[in-house]
């Protein structure tokens, strides 16, 4: 009978899985949207904390946060897209304390039309993967989460405003500036332009 | 066109044996915490997370731009 439940809440989508969790909470059914989007949420606190111990412990607490704000997700963006939203917000909080994040920067404020593609783009995607590694691991967490949002998990700029909350001219600058910051970054790092 | 490096970097680490169990028992835990506190607590939900959460929380009071979580 139990097997029989499991199995038949497996066939569930997210959002039917949600419903019935915010009608009443069920740790069984809840275990199974963690097995749907644990790899995600662990690889994704992995990229931003670059540590085993910690994006286990980050990871863990997302699904907490998740369990309990279930109640509040309100089924207008997709339940991966809020998921996502939470463990960018929980990991760059917790990432804050070890000063991997810089604080909002004034000159991120748009100031007319911001190109969506530049030579910065070029250079990045042209880079050696183990030197790409080495320039976003010095870089603030937050402009790397942008670029891991936009390049490698390759986000439409709408899911990006819905994660960031900002409007699509305020992303694209950031995703623009985190770009000069990576070039720049490269640059210190291995005294070259890219 | 060689292959985009951001998806070579891309962490392939499974989740640790131990997560599911670890998730699935604090979940249980919450459950029972949220049962009691519905009674008495008005955010029950932010209440019963700050109990179970692992990692203690961060409280910088010279950021007030902290992000905030849903």
């Amino acid at each position: 009978m139990f097997k029989s439940k499991v199995r038949k809440t497996r066939e569930l989508n997210d959002e039917e899985l949600v419903r019935q969790l915010q009608q009443q909470m069920d740790a069984e059914l809840f275990g199974v949207l963690y097995d749907r989007y644990v790899e995600r949420v662990y690889q994704k606190c992995m990229a931003l904390a670059g540590d085993r111990d910690l994006a286990k412990d980050l990871a863990h607490d997302v699904f907490l946060k998740v369990f309990a704000n279930l109640s509040k997700f309100d089924h207008r963006s997709k339940f991966g897209t809020w998921l996502y939203r939470v463990t960018y917000n929980y990991c760059l909080d917790h990432l804050r304390k070890d000063k991997k994040v810089r604080k909002e920067d004034l000159d991120e404020r748009v100031q007319g039309e911001v190109p969506d593609r530049d030579a910065n783009e070029e250079a990045l995607l042209s880079l050696r993967a183990e030197r790409l590694s080495a320039v976003l691991d010095a870089m603030d967490a937050r402009d790397k989460a942008v670029l891991l949002m936009k390049y490698q998990d390759e986000m439409s700029i709408q899911d990006m405003c819905m994660v960031l909350e900002l409007g699509e001219s305020a992303v694209k600058m950031r995703m623009l500036r985190a770009r000069e910051r990576a070039v720049d970054t490269y640059q210190q790092l291995y005294g070259e332009r890219p | 066109m060689s292959e985009n490096p951001f998806k070579i970097i891309r962490p392939a680490d499974r989740p640790p044996e131990t997560l599911r169990k670890d998730v699935m028992g604090s979940v249980r835990l919450m459950m029972l915490m949220m049962r009691f506190m519905q009674l008495f607590v008005a955010d029950w939900s932010a209440t019963v997370f700050e109990n179970v959460r692992v990692l203690k929380p961060v409280r910088d009071t010279n950021d007030p731009e902290q992000p905030t979580d849903p």
